[in-house]
This record gives structure tokens, sequence and C-alpha cells, in this order.
């Protein structure tokens, strides 16, 4: 049954962070600050970067302020310039993602005001901005959220978060279905999603942790996997992409939102994440962590595979 | 000419076509996503939605091998393509967005040089276009000269009824034959109320103050603030029914292998990456600045046309809201300024 959600904390949100955003810009604390504005169609959200005081008005938050930020602070994005301290504003799951790069040595937290976000959920696609936010329409992330008050920001608006009804777990209930199909059915099953793969890279490019100078599949002296939208370059990308964010991927779920052709990535994100988790104890959170598992050693790994 | 047919007889023209060997493409449920691919029944078209890629790609695919290539010690085969194996296609259900889009791509292929693969399965193909009885505030195809009862660019032009069916006027020879061919499923057109057409909520601009601005304007700081924040993936320009850029890799082993064309996208650094490490378009905005260039000026310039039908899919599908259509308003309100000034 379909339920709506409440969100009627974003316009005290929506006023707080315009008035703090306001102050730091105004006391020269921050030199810009990469927030939400509202767009042209009705119920949309665009990102914007900021840094006249008075541009602080232009700050929103609603349903539709779906992007990770975060992305425009990596390397990866040379049009933002990096000097100061720049405020960004940041919901939970996007937190998770600084306290990443933070980890990978791409960001210094001293460098960032961050501008957190009391956050009852968003919407799971932009398509069609002006929609209600219910428990269908609803990012799956959201449903499994527990980290709805980021915390150990520089400013979080008073408001209280309404707590999470109880939504079904969507990535949960479709990693058990997954896990219950053969090998077979389950090859089947992303035989068919990754064949709708244009390689656009959209998933690649909103992706905060894909700051590699040179995407290993965008090589071509020599060309390293096939970069042709066809069965064998696409599932060349998706393992590639899975295995490069095992670990590191704290679940914004942006590259599901952005991808054209509704694959489900984050569903692979979820279950690499649900891997390590049970094999190294590790999960990506709000800690920052210098090393992930993947490339560090130490005794207490699994070595019953070397024979 | 105009005729009258009955859904049911439309689902069994396409079956009967499929069961002729023709390759019917139209708008299907893949894997949950909605895409002009070929059908095996009538029954599995969704006509009732505008597909998420574009009918370009029944012209010019995703991905085609274009040559390939055999070595055995000192000797080396190479084999073109056939194109005249290209199989019959009936393009179905294109609204007419995607389907004024390929007399534009005509242009382009069989300028210099000809494109023999495009227009090989251009020949080959007849498009049966559909008017939209419904829109969003991201279509715009009113913006740009057209309607969304255009039948610009279909050879058979399709509008849904009152009470189910289709009204259908042949625009072409091709179009034609085919009602020519299938006669006893088509009806006279006589009583029949066509759906109230879509109406597209985008405001409208005008082109030639919108180029006219463009063909001034390479530089401006505009273009930071309309496109700092693009990502630079692909997703505009492979969604676009409009875009054209391809790139052309060669794939397999040191023994055997293929020459392949893919679609290639401005947005990407890589476009204009050259082989000694310059990049003229080193930042995003500066690619975003071609992808407005070429649709509004540079192929106005060379074929008088504009590379935009307003299908609005780009708008709905960036990942950071980046908007043609508010863009090209802004920069229609932009121009508007320049004439109060000078005029003051
Ligand atoms: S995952 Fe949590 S913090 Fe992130 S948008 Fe959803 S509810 Fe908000
Ligand atoms: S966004 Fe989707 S279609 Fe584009 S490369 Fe990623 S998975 Fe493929
Ligand atoms: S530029 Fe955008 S709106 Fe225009 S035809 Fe291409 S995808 Fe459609
Ligand atoms: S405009 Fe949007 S869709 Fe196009 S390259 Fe930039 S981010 Fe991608």
């Amino acid at each position: 049954m379909t339920q709506p959600i409440d969100t009627s904390i974003y316009a005290a949100v929506t006023a707080a962070i315009q008035g703090e955003a306001k102050r730091i810009l105004s006391e020269g604390q921050v030199t810009a600050i990469v927030g939400y504005a509202a767009a042209r169609r009705k119920g949309s959200a665009q990102p914007i970067v900021i840094s006249q005081p008075d541009d602080a008005q232009k700050l929103i938050f609603t349903p539709a302020c779906v992007n990770n930020l975060a992305v425009y602070l990596t390397k990866a994005k040379k049009e933002i310039p990096k000097t100061g301290k720049i405020g960004i504003v940041v919901k939970g799951c996007d937190l998770k993602a600084l306290a990443g790069l933070m980890g990978e040595s791409q960001l210094k937290r001293e460098n960032l005001y961050l501008i957190g976000v009391p956050c009852a959920g968003v919407l799971g696609s932009t398509i069609q901005p002006d929609t209600e936010l219910t428990s269908d329409s609803i990012a799956p992330k959201c449903t499994e959220c527990n980290e709805r008050m980021p915390p150990e920001c520089d400013f979080v608006p008073a408001v209280q978060v309404p707590v999470n009804q109880g939504l079904e777990k969507k990535y949960a209930a479709e990693i058990a279905r997954l896990e219950a199909l053969t090998p077979q059915e389950r090859w089947a099953y992303w035989k068919e999603q990754f064949s709708k793969c244009i390689k656009c890279y959209a998933c690649r490019q909103v992706c905060p942790f894909c700051f590699c100078e040179q995407c290993l599949c965008d090589r071509n002296k020599p060309q390293m996997v096939e970069t042709t939208p066809r069965p064998a370059g696409n599932f060349a990308w998706h393992i590639v992409r899975a295995m490069h964010l095992a670990g590191r991927c704290a679940g914004c779920a942006e590259c599901e939102r952005v991808c054209p052709m509704d694959i489900p990535l984050n569903l692979l994100n979820r279950k690499m994440a649900k891997e390590l988790k049970e094999l190294f104890e590790h999960e990506a959170g709000f800690e920052v962590q210098e090393k992930g598992p993947l490339n560090s050693f130490t005794d207490k790994d699994d070595q019953s595979f070397i024979k | 000419m105009q005729n009258y047919i009955s859904q049911q007889n439309f689902n069994a023209l396409l079956d009967s076509l499929i069961s002729q060997g023709k390759r019917v493409v139209a708008p299907r449920t893949n894997a949950g996503t909605v895409l002009y691919e070929p059908l095996a029944n009538a029954a599995d078209m969704v006509i009732d939605q505008l597909p998420r890629r574009s009918g370009k790609e029944a012209f010019f695919p995703l991905c085609e091998d274009i040559m390939t290539y055999q070595k055995e010690g000192q000797k080396i085969e190479l084999q073109d393509i056939d194109p005249t194996r290209f199989l019959e296609t009936v393009l179905v259900g294109v609204r007419p967005c995607d389907a004024a889009a390929i007399p534009v791509l005509d242009a382009v292929f069989s300028w210099d040089y000809k494109d023999e693969f495009f227009l090989e399965r251009r020949k080959k193909t007849t498009i049966i276009g559909l008017a939209c009885t419904q829109a969003d505030d991201a279509c715009f195809c009113t913006a740009v000269g057209l309607t969304p009862a255009d039948p610009k660019g279909a050879d058979l032009f399709l509008t849904p009824l009152e009470g189910g069916g289709y009204a259908c006027e042949t625009q072409s020879e091709k179009g034609e034959a085919l009602v020519a061919n299938n006669k006893e499923l088509f009806a006279e057109p006589n009583g029949y109320k066509p759906l109230p057409l879509a109406e597209p909520q985008t405001g409208k601009f005008d082109l030639k103050k919108v180029k006219a601005w463009l063909d001034e304007h390479f530089e401006d700081p505009a273009w930071d603030s309309i496109a700092t924040r693009c990502v630079g993936c692909g997703a505009c320009a492979f969604v676009c029914p409009a875009c054209h850029c391809f790139d052309i890799v060669d794939e397999g082993t040191e023994k055997q292998g293929k020459r392949r064309k893919n679609w290639d996208a401005c947005g990407f650094w890589k476009f204009t990456h050259h082989a000694s490490g310059h990049n003229p378009r080193d930042q995003q905005p500066k690619r975003y600045r071609n992808r407005i260039m070429h649709k509004f000026k540079y192929y106005d310039d060379k074929f008088g046309q504009t590379l935009c039908t307003g299908c609005g899919r780009c708008i709905r599908l960036c990942p950071v809201g980046i908007d043609i259509a508010d863009i090209l308003q802004d920069i229609d309100k932009i121009e508007v300024k320049v004439k109060v000034e000078e005029n003051s």
C-alpha cells in the first residue's frame, strides 16, 4: 500500500540553510557553497554553486534534491575552484561519501564547512520531478536509511526528523530474491539488465569515488577493456565498476538514479557491501578510514584460499 | 490520402509484416525500460509512452560492425560489411519529435561522405508516425517549429481517435504502398473524432534570435554559469534523436577482429582529446557549449536546419538538471536586452 511521506520539515530546513549560507558567506568563512536551487520544471531542483551572500536565498531543500554534491569537490571536477574553505549541503548518505574521500586523502575536513540536512528522504527518480514523495516514489536507499540526521556537521538545522516509518527495505528484499536464484538465473537477470547499457557513463560521472585521472575503461593506448556497448564490453565495465567501488561505495545510489536505462546498479554495490561486511567486518560509514579492506592486508584476513 | 484503421487491424498489419520476414521495430519493454526494438508480436508494443531512447537507432545503431579483419602469418584479409543484407524494416509508433529528426540527419549522412550504412537502412525503412496526446513540461516541439501532430519524416502518419483506432494519412510513396498492399485492413475515415492533442508546457523562444546570439558569443561568461555543473557524461547525446557523433574503434585480437562504429558524445572529455595530450575543450562548459552551438548554429550554418526537435529527453535525463529549453529561453531574453540597450 502506498504511504505518504511527511516532508513538512523541508520548509524549515530550507529557511535554516539560507540563513546559515548567508551568514558564512558574508562573514567570509567560506569562499563558495555548493547546494541546491529550484529549476524551471515544476518541482525540480538542480545543483548550484554560490559565492555571493545575496544568492543564499536561492538555496532550497526538497524531495527533488537528489544529487550527491560531493562529486563537485573531487579533483575530477576541475571546473569548481577548490580555493579556501568551501561550504556544502549534505544529506547523511552524501556525508558518507565525503568521509570516504577524506580517508582517501582527496579532501581535508578543515577545508569544508558542512551544512547537514535533517532528511525525510528524496525521490528515486527525477524524470518527472513534480512527484509526491510516497513509499513508492521514495529512493530505495531511503527505505533502509538510519542516518537521517548527519553527524558532526558544522551546522544542522534544528528540526525534528521524522523517524523512518518502517518502509519495506527495497534493496534487502531484492538482494534476497536474487540470492535465492540459481547462478544461471542470476546470470540471465544481469545479462538482460546489462544489455540495455549504452556506455553513457553517467553512472561513473556522478560517482564521488570515480575520480581517477583516466578510467581504465577510457584507456585506448592500449585499450584495456572493450569500449563498445556490447555484451563483453558492458560486462567488463560493470565488473570494473563494482569491484573498484567495493568497500568504498557508501550507497548514495546516484549511479542508479541517473542511469538512463534504469539498470539497478546500486544492487551490485549493496551486495558487495554485504560481502565485505561478512568477510572483513568492514563498512563504509561516517568514520574516516584510511584503508579499505581491498587495499590492505592484515593477518586476520581469510587465507583459506591459499592451498 | 486519409484512412481509418482499428487497433486490432493495426496489430494484424504488424503481425503480417513480421510473418513476411520484415523487421518491425516499435516501442516495447526491455527489462522494465521502453525502447524501440524489433517486435516478435504486435501485442508486445507499448504505444502510449515515449521510448527512453530515440528512433535514430533504427538507422544509426548504438554500435555496428563496419569491417572485419583476419591475419594469418603474412596474410591479412579485410572484409567489408555488405549493407544490402540489411532487412526491410517498418519503424512503428514514432513520435513527431523522433520522426522529424530523421530527415534532419539525412543532411549530414549524405553530405560529403555518403554513409552507406545509414542510407541503406533509410532506403529500406518505412516510418509509421504517431501524433502525441500527452506531453510534460520537458517537451518543447512547438518551440522548435514542430507540433504534436507534425507528420515530418513519417511515411504514414497516425492520429489516435476517440474510442480507439487511428486516422492514417499517407505521406510518401512508401506509405501509400504499405496501405495499398494491405487495403483490407483500412476503412473510410467517416465520423471519427481525433483525441485532443498534447500541449507541451514549455514556453517558446525564437530560433533566429538564439542563433543571432550564438553567432556572436562563442566566448561568453554565460557558458560557465550554464554548464559548470555538467558532469560530462553521454546521457544527453545518447538519448537525443538528432545527435549523431560516432567513434571508430578496432576491437579483437592480433589475429582477428572488427572495426566498429559506436555512438560518441561531445560531453566526454575524450571527445576532443588530441594524441599530443592537448585538449582544446579542456573544461566542461566548453564541451557543453559545443552541444548548443552544433544544434542551433553550426548545423544551421551548414544545412539550414536545427539539430533539435524538442523531445525533451535530455532535460528529463540529465543527472544534474541541465535544461536546454531553459537555456534557449534565457538566450532569447538576453538578446532582447541587448536590443533594448542599443535602442536607448
Ligand atoms: S538515504 Fe537517508 S539521508 Fe540519504 S536521502 Fe535517503 S533518507 Fe535522506
Ligand atoms: S549510466 Fe547506465 S547506461 Fe550509462 S554507462 Fe552507466 S549503466 Fe550504462
Ligand atoms: S537536444 Fe534534447 S530536446 Fe533537443 S532533440 Fe536532442 S534530446 Fe531532444
Ligand atoms: S548536460 Fe547533463 S547529460 Fe549532458 S553531459 Fe552534462 S551532465 Fe551529462
